[in-house]
């Protein structure tokens, strides 16, 4: 009897363990990953990286009663928690500052495993020692680190299976975003471009680490696109946040950051190709297919490394694959995703450095906007109208939710033109941030073909929380302040908030265990999940 | 003391600081001492506005990293100098390599920033001006050396911080000039004391001193230091008002010779020396 009953409890105490044994999560299984809402299966939710979820136990009706489920606490995170989980079967992979990997049971949080890497003397020039999330696919978990590795880890124990040196840390090569895993490939590129160095995009095998091509997003001297960057040595360009991937037109999109050095670009006439760009590249070969350039010659910091989004819409009655944008430059963009080409486009913040876009999307730039040695006012500022946080797409609004940093910056401009790979670069110029009574942000659902907004929800500060979007018909995000909120998603309505006591710092997402729908943020340094009781 | 900026790779501004943390000595053991010249403070000028302050404000009030108003009268020259010498590990604070003498005219151009501590020299007398502190109901609302009431800034230290003219302008027309907070992360620097009228949506009015807001709160202390929270969609008019102050004036209720001596014993607040 004694006997039966501890077998009964042991079996109990198993049985968590039993039912969240990790799942293997086949390529084919991430294309679909909207037919299984429970589970948040990319950095973006899918690979359009729309981070909209088809749940919808979550109602405008019902939000205001979501009550806190778990929260976890990394024991000594180093840094700031910026990362977007992954959610599979009731597994939850996140990382922690700066390249710790760890697997969550997502009913209650308690920790599985944890990997983190053997860190020596990392050089971070430009970049905060964070890790903005992993990739998940068949049974691995990938992560890149602080000190540019790409590593492969079993998804059950958390072992190392491979670990590649992506490129050199010393140099000032440094990794803060989520891979991209898709096919039996791996994709990663790197920040760095105020250590000067010169950006890449590389696919690995999935299988092995080994890598399979690289792009240079800025040219070598003599290499075509060298003419637009004057005699300087192109440098800089680095694509530093997540792409988004088209499975069927087999397309990988992802954008690229500033120019270097930056605030002065004197020594580097042109259009500085393929600095603050969008490449479209076929990951079979790692060939680009085609580029659009958002602001050429940029001295403002305005990276083009924003998550695009994927979505498909009619324009003028014709269905198209279309990519929306919101650009750090205050511009929101509408490419086709087919060709590149410039479908649509207008300021979504405050700019006061382009008279509009042109036919081509190209921008018509206010004369005297550059940075001055005395600092010049222009908005937006220098962290840009967004920064690494992602947008959301709702394809039954058909919005685009947006968090908008209205904020401007004297921008200074450096005397220093020749930055040194893997060096601090002083005298570099920058900003002169205005007052914080001065600025203000706020989440704006955009028409996702035209970027004319719909509504607006003002926040007290600019934020660093993306959106997400539900099939319940909510908006997630966060404020500066500590505030994780609910947001009708047609009119903008507050429908539910509560205070976290610090900063968030990371993009919402949403899962399922068990049947009953969660929602993930950080705060400060807590991982908060919240669910109705 | 926060660190800062998540912005990614790209970023403009290069970071953080922690004050608490540990400096790294440099490999120079000469102590850092304040150089205080024309010459030298125009060169500590120079380094930190082309450096220093793309994460510390032109001003010094703080950006992606701390403000550094007053650090080197609270930390003094030397542990400032090992500071900028030798950085601060784990943080956006990256060590700069200078001699001793360097660093001193850095720090001497970090004593000057976020002061007002003009080169007008206090004509009154501090003794009196004392008296005049304690009879006109100041240390209400002032906290100097631990004693006073809470409702205004705290004084202690405000005459390494603050020069006459301040003083001045600030007696006879409060909320005239305001501080900023500390650099905030990414966020910039909201005005500290600004002064708020709300009404609320059943017709109750409040006024005082903004302590807190977010997106969706505001609270305030009135002029009794009473803390009023409130909700934003509660309310039914937030004003926001610079200039306006829970202070009073004191143009017309005290003479010249009291508002000199006040001034002058304000002037010579400037705090125990850190041990």
């Amino acid at each position: 009897m004694k006997l039966t009953r501890m077998a009964l409890i042991l079996f109990a105490l198993l049985l968590p363990a039993i039912s969240r044994a990790q799942t293997p999560v086949p390529y084919d299984r991430i294309v679909k990953a909207d037919s299984e809402p429970a589970n948040w299966l990319t950095y973006g939710g899918n690979f359009f990286d729309q981070r909209f979820s088809r749940l919808k136990q979550f109602t405008p009706a019902n939000v205001g009663g979501l009550k806190l489920a778990w929260a976890y606490q990394p024991s000594r995170p180093a840094g700031n928690v910026e990362t977007s989980p992954i959610v599979v079967d009731g597994i939850m992979y996140v990382t922690e500052p700066p390249s710790t990997v760890t697997a969550l049971d997502a009913h209650n949080g308690a920790k599985l495993w944890s990997w983190s890497p053997l860190l020596h003397n990392v050089v971070a020039i430009g970049l905060f020692q964070t890790n903005r999330g992993v990739a998940v696919m068949d049974n691995r978990v990938f992560v890149a680190t602080i000190d540019a590795h790409l590593v492969a880890l079993d998804a059950k124990s958390g072992a190392v299976l491979w670990n590649t040196v992506v490129a050199d840390n010393k140099l000032g090569y440094a990794i803060t975003s989520a891979p991209l895993a898709i096919d039996g490939k791996v994709l990663i590129g790197t920040g760095g471009s105020e250590a000067a160095v010169r950006g890449l995009m590389d696919g690995y095998d999935a299988k092995t680490g080994k890598r399979l091509w690289r792009i240079w997003t800025v040219p070598a001297p003599g290499e075509p696109g060298a003419d637009t960057w004057g005699n300087s040595t192109p440098a800089g360009g680095t694509a530093w946040n997540a792409p988004a991937y088209d499975p069927k037109l087999n397309l990988v999109y992802w954008g690229t950051g500033n120019p270097a050095p930056d605030w002065n670009g004197d020594d580097r006439p042109g259009a500085n190709l393929y600095t603050c760009s969008l490449l479209a590249i076929d990951p079979s070969d790692g060939k680009v297919k085609w580029y659009f350039q958002f602001s050429p010659h940029e001295t403002h910091d305005w990276d083009a490394s924003e998550p695009p989004i994927l979505f498909d819409q009619a324009v003028d009655g014709q269905m198209r694959k279309l990519l929306g944008f919101a650009n750090r430059n205050g511009f929101y963009y509408v490419l086709d995703r087919e060709t590149g080409e410039f479908v649509a486009g207008m300021p979504y913040v405050k700019e006061t450095w382009a008279k509009g876009l042109d036919a081509k999307g190209q921008p018509i730039v206010i004369p005297n906007t550059e940075p001055t040695p005395e600092g010049n006012l222009v908005f937006p500022s220098i962290t840009g109208a967004i920064n690494w946080t992602s947008n959301s797409y709702s394809p039954l609004t058909k919005l685009f939710y947006v968090d908008a940093r209205e904020m401007g910056s004297y921008f200074v401009k450096g005397s220093n033109t020749h930055w040194e790979m893997g060096k601090f670069p002083m005298n570099a110029g920058g900003e002169r941030a205005l007052s914080g009574d001065d600025a203000y942000g706020a989440i704006r659902a955009l028409d996702a073909t035209t970027g004319k907004m719909k509504w607006e929800f003002r926040l007290h500060s600019p934020s660093w929380v993306g959106t997400l979007a539900t099939a319940g018909g909510l908006v997630f995000s966060g404020s500066d302040e500590g505030d994780f909120f609910a947001l009708d998603a047609e009119t903008g309505k507050p429908l539910w908030e509560i205070y976290l006591g610090s900063s968030l710092r990371s993009n919402p997402a949403t899962y399922a265990v068990d049947g009953k729908q969660y929602v993930f943020v950080t705060a400060g340094t807590t991982y908060f999940v919240f669910g109705l009781p | 003391m926060k660190a800062v900026r998540a912005v990614c790779s790209c970023a403009a501004t290069f970071f953080v600081c922690a004050l608490a943390a540990q400096a790294q000595i440099p490999r120079d053991p000469t102590p850092v001492v304040a150089k205080t010249s024309a010459t030298d403070l125009a060169q500590g000028k120079l380094f930190y506005e082309a450096t220093c302050s793309k994460c510390h404000g032109l001003d010094g009030g703080g950006s992606d990293g701390p403000s550094l108003q007053g650090v080197a009268q609270q930390l003094g020259d030397d542990e400032v100098g090992k500071i900028i010498r030798g950085g601060i590990p784990g943080t956006g604070m990256n060590g700069f390599s200078m001699s001793a003498d360097e660093a001193g005219q850095v720090v001497g151009y970090l004593r000057t920033l976020g002061s007002t501590a003009d080169m007008e020299i206090a004509k009154g007398d501090p003794a009196k001006g004392k008296q005049v502190y304690e009879s006109s109901g100041c240390r209400a609302c002032h906290i100097i050396d631990g004693e006073g009431g809470g409702i205004g800034p705290e004084l202690t230290r405000v005459g390494s911080m603050r020069g006459p003219s301040y003083f001045r302008t600030t007696l006879l027309a409060p909320g005239t000039i305001l501080p900023k907070e500390a650099g905030a992360m990414e966020r910039g620097r909201f005005t500290q004391y600004l002064f708020v009228h709300v009404m609320t949506k059943d017709g109750h009015s409040y006024e005082g001193t903004r302590v807190y807001e977010d997106s969706f709160t505001i609270e305030i202390k009135d002029a009794t230091g009473k803390f009023h929270g409130f909700k934003k969609l509660d309310l039914a008019k937030l004003e926001k008002l610079p200039g306006h102050s829970v202070m009073p004036s004191f143009k017309g209720t005290l003479s010249d010779a009291q508002l000199d001596d006040l001034i002058a014993y304000l002037a010579s607040l400037k705090g125990a020396p850190t041990p």
